[in-house]
């Protein structure tokens, strides 16, 4: 648990931090996030004394930081920057094992623990522990750099925008792995950005700052749906319905999808169809297959009515959100789409109207409960 | 900025009438000398006056480098053109196999190849001369951005319009920093000169080491010393300007 | 290969410069020149004094010539590189043959000297032989190939007795003691004044790159300490320490006086300091800032941040400032000689003060050599200390891990 007490940084003639109060609970991802200069930055790196505070206290699991040693603080306390900071002289191995070796570990714990924190990361151990820093791709680079601030397996983890140098789409892929890594381990985090999609994606808490002041702490949900100002509700932007979608699974407004095996008889096809027009086809796994569009029989020649599609490009995964379903559906030119288990299966489907539904509910919404996780 | 570049030349000019009078003041060195080496019979080297060293030593210098300007710069232009770019890599090579020569073993070397006295010293320190400015210039223009001189092709500019207007420009003062490396050697190496019989200010040095007179020794000490500081001053302030004047 | 050069000629217009500048020395530069003595100004003679070898040394510059205009980009290099070889092999032995010939009815005091135009024939030979190599220019073709070359054929003239003759070995063969003494002079002066210009070269670049105002003082002092002429500041040096040894006797014994070791030692140790100064600050404050707010960041205190992470990465540039230094005080250290100190210096200009060439020879030809070695071996040694994983050219061809596709 980290709490700042009442935290001012003065710097020379600038306020950078003014008194700001902030408790992140254990096991969550609170998000600094504001405008550049709003003191995001300075407040992340006053918690492992990087830079020290002019005032208030700022406790990490119960201990103000100002009573231990720096060096012994930080090495407590993993630290991800934007620019990585990997030491270009030293592997990947190395590089991972360096504050396990400032805590005296043994040398093959020290192994073992690369290798493992690789797997973790999603690189190979056995192509990337001997590697060099230079010889990384930016996004293996990061990668690198979270595992190497996972090594001494520390309580609490202080990113600084640690995907801001990444390429949009392996940035993509970085948080979704950062928030299985996070379902995983369940560090305590604090965590820098200035892009709002990223904050809402990854966090459990959005702390929005500007000009060194807390400006609202709460959750993505109630961030969007119940800006405490204006400045809030400017910065969070005028697509907040659209982003409201990023914090909502597919599962939880999917229907039960009619469904028939593709080497299914057309009556019991046509019967499994009830009401609706469409139902899914599916292979001897349960896998998608196709479908067939009730409305395009013509004269009994159901063959004919029968759409064979590529299951993975036509499905989104159970763990998906209702943004990643609404830009596939649009891309594709689909009014709903399949929800898939982890084996492919599916598991029923998804509506344009559902998510439209959701859209207008977050627009409307002015009332003092959130739907999701609650407040 | 202009203000600051103007205090900084005036500096160095009143530094150079200062080292002229100090050289011609014969009479406060027989003094001051004197009252250092109170048991010495003479205390300024009889072979000539500060001011003969001085010039002689100028001459030296100036002459072998104009000939290493003139040389050099267009030697350091021509590999980095199309018609030189074959020799670019021996001229680098050779350039830094140069570098790494004593200077004071290539004017000995000169020696027995060209004879002993003024003009063979002039030409081993126009050689050595030629190691620094010619890398500066090949450092200096191909410092110039590509997308500079493609712009300067793309609007028209013939292959000495770019050369004269963009990248000798934009080069001036790397090639500049190689001249000044270029003088400061020289000015070192003419000293020594004084041993192979072409005069100039290392001849009080030598010739007070070698008699034990330190009188001597600090009468062409402290002017060389001065010369080569006030030389270099006087370069690294051009080499400033011509960065403003790119900057 | 790669032919990127712009222009599509069928010859190799750096083979034939040195092929030409062979051929001119040849022709035009007296081979050798004979002298009734050591002393004396000589006469040239031609390549033809080599009798039967001078045939042989045409050849080897038809060959030149020939390797210059060769069917194929490898052919011609490798033909010039032969043709490099060759002609050093030859004229080494065309040397000796017009020595034993001219010296045949001389008084023993005569002496023959390599020429101007066996030297102009070497340069040629350099370029033919960087003209074959250019194609596969690794660090230790550029850099030591040409001195290998050179070693292995006087080495090999040595050996086979074929220069003995020529009036650089006799000159060499008359003071072979002194030689190696002042030799072995010549490296402890320069190593001791190194060895102290980077103990305090080091630790001052250490205090510029942590304190502004070290940064401005150091540099400046060191600068200007390096623009002042070697001659100029030897002498600026003798004066006090030749007070100072007068005036205490025990400094004096101690060797603290004005001619003797002390000044050119102080002199060189002087001069070592700015480009290790300059280096170290340069390389301690080009470290990525990432890397070391990364590791104060991971616990690193600022003794380990330095010695785990800001030395390693500034190793190269020190090394490559040590490298400058070593190169710059073997030179400076022959004009040690005129405050006392016993290096090749003394050669030289006993040689430049008798007019005799071969013992100027004999002292510059080694302060040259001592001077390349030094720059090859300080480069190596530049590497070695280079990390791997930030060495500019790694030997394997660094495997690149793609992004991998699926997730």
């Amino acid at each position: 648990m980290i709490r700042l007490e009442n935290v001012t940084k003065r710097f020379s003639e600038k306020t950078a931090v003014d008194g700001l109060t902030l408790e992140v609970p254990e096991g969550e991802v609170c998000v600094l996030i504001g405008p550049s200069g709003c003191g995001k930055t300075t407040t992340l790196r006053m918690v492992n004394r990087l830079i020290e505070p002019t005032s208030g206290r700022i406790l990490v699991n119960g201990r103000d930081v100002m009573s231990m040693r720096p060096e012994e603080l930080r090495r407590g306390l993993g630290y991800v920057i934007q620019s990585i900071g990997l030491f270009p002289h030293l592997t990947v191995a190395e590089n991972i094992g360096v504050v396990p070796r400032l805590l005296g570990w043994e040398k093959p714990r020290i192994a073992d623990r690369a290798r493992e924190l690789l797997s973790l990361v999603g690189l190979e151990p056995d192509s990337y522990l001997r590697a060099y820093p230079r010889q990384l791709s930016g996004g293996e680079a990061q990668r690198v750099g979270v595992a190497r601030a996972l090594a001494a397996d520390p309580p609490v983890l202080l990113m600084d925008e640690p995907f801001g140098a990444v390429d949009p789409l392996n940035r993509e892929r970085l948080q979704a792995e950062f928030g299985r890594i996070q379902r995983e381990l369940h560090k305590t985090v604090v965590f820098v950005t200035h892009d709002i999609d990223e904050a809402i994606r990854l966090a459990d808490r959005v702390a929005i700052m500007r000009d060194g002041r807390l400006q609202q702490y709460d959750t993505p949900e109630n961030v969007l749906n119940r800006p405490a100002n204006k400045f809030v509700h400017d910065f969070v932007g005028a697509d907040r319905a659209l982003k409201r979608l990023v914090r909502i699974k597919v599962t939880e407004v999917m229907r039960p999808a009619p469904q028939a095996a593709i080497d299914d008889a057309p009556e019991a096809m046509r019967e499994r169809a009830g009401a609706g027009r469409f139902v899914y086809l599916t292979d001897d796994e349960g896998r998608l297959a196709g479908w067939l569009d009730t409305d395009d029989i013509r004269d009994d020649a159901v063959a004919d009515a029968i759409t064979t599609v590529d299951r993975l490009q036509a499905t989104v995964a159970r763990d998906a959100s209702l943004r990643d379903a609404l830009s596939r559906m649009l891309g594709l030119g689909f009014r709903s789409i399949a929800v898939t288990d982890d084996e492919g299966r599916i598991m029923g489907e998804v509506t344009f109207a559902a998510i439209e539904a959701v859209m207008s509910e977050a627009e409307e919404h002015r009332g003092p409960t959130a739907d999701g996780e609650g407040a | 900025m202009k203000h600051p570049t103007r205090i900084r030349w005036a500096v160095i000019a009143v530094a150079l009438v200062g080292f002229a009078l100090l050289v011609s003041a014969e009479g406060m060195w027989r003094d001051l000398l004197g009252a250092l080496f109170p048991d010495y019979r003479t205390v300024v080297h009889p072979r000539g006056t500060l001011v003969d060293f001085t010039l002689e030593h100028l001459a030296l210098v100036g002459v072998s480098s104009a000939l290493t300007i003139a040389v050099g710069v267009p030697l350091g232009i021509w590999v980095t053109r199309r018609s030189g770019r074959e020799f670019r890599p021996l001229v680098s090579a050779g350039v830094d196999l140069g570098q790494t020569f004593p200077p004071v073993a290539v004017l000995a070397l000169a020696m027995p190849v060209l004879g002993f006295g003024f003009w063979p010293t002039i030409v081993a320190l126009f050689l050595y001369g030629l190691f620094p400015v010619v890398s500066g210039t090949i450092a200096g223009i191909e410092s110039v951005p590509p997308a500079v001189t493609e712009a300067a092709v793309g609007m028209g500019m013939s292959r000495w319009q770019v050369l004269a207007r963009v990248e000798l420009p934009l080069a001036a003062r790397v090639i500049m920093a190689g001249v000044r490396t270029s003088v400061a050697i020289n000015i070192g190496t003419a000293t020594v000169g004084a041993a192979i019989g072409t005069g100039g200010l290392g001849v009080p040095i030598i010739g007070g080491l070698a008699v034990q007179n330190m009188a001597y020794v600090l009468q062409g000490a402290i002017p060389a010393a001065l010369l080569a500081v006030l030389a270099d001053a006087l370069l690294a302030q051009a080499e400033e300007g011509l960065g403003v004047a790119t900057g | 290969m790669t032919d990127s050069t712009a222009s599509p000629t069928r010859f190799d217009r750096v083979a034939l410069t040195g092929a030409l500048v062979t051929l001119v020395g040849a022709a035009v530069l007296p081979f050798v020149e004979l002298r009734a003595n050591r002393l004396v100004p000589g006469s040239g003679h031609s390549l033809a004094a080599a009798g039967p070898w001078a045939f042989v040394v045409w050849g080897v510059i038809a060959l030149a010539f020939v390797s210059a205009v060769g069917p194929s980009a490898k052919a011609r290099s490798a033909a010039s590189t032969a043709g490099a070889y060759g002609l050093v092999a030859a004229i080494a032995w065309a040397l000796g043959a017009a020595a034993e010939g001219l010296l045949a009815d001389m008084s023993p005091v005569a002496r023959v000297s390599v020429g101007g135009g066996a030297w102009v024939m070497l340069v040629g030979a350099a370029i033919l032989g960087f003209a074959g190599a250019e194609e596969r220019s690794r660090f230790v073709v550029r850099r030591a190939g040409p001195v290998v070359l050179l070693v292995v054929a006087v080495a090999g003239a040595l050996v086979s007795g074929g220069l003995d003759r020529i009036s650089l070995a006799r000159e060499f063969a008359v003071r072979q003691e002194q030689f190696v003494s002042l030799i072995l002079g010549h490296l402890a002066i320069t190593g001791a004044s190194l060895a102290a210009g980077a103990a305090i070269g080091v630790p001052l670049g250490l205090l510029a790159a942590r304190n502004r105002r070290v940064r401005g003082v150091a540099l400046a002092v060191t600068g200007v300490i390096e623009t002042i002429p070697s001659l100029a500041l030897l002498g600026l040096l003798v004066v006090p320490l030749a007070a100072l040894g007068a005036a205490v006797p025990w400094l004096r014994d101690l060797g603290v006086r004005g001619i003797g070791p002390a000044p050119g030692f102080i002199a060189l140790a002087l001069y070592s300091l700015l480009p290790v100064v300059r280096n170290t600050y340069v390389g301690l404050t080009s470290v990525d800032a990432a890397a070391i707010d990364a590791g104060r960041g991971m616990g690193m205190s600022r003794r380990q941040l330095l010695f785990r992470v800001e030395l390693p990465l500034a190793a190269p540039l020190v090394m490559e400032g040590l490298r400058v230094a070593a190169v710059l005080l073997t030179g400076i250290a022959t004009l040690t000689v005129f405050a006392g100190a016993r290096t090749l210096g003394i050669l030289i200009f006993e040689g430049l003060g008798q007019f005799a060439p071969d013992l100027i020879l004999l002292g510059a030809l080694p302060t040259i050599a001592l001077a390349v070695i030094a720059d090859i071996g300080m480069s190596a040694l530049a590497r070695a200390v280079t990390p791997r994983g930030v060495r500019v050219a790694v030997q394997t061809p660094a495997p690149t891990f793609a992004e991998e596709a699926a997730a």
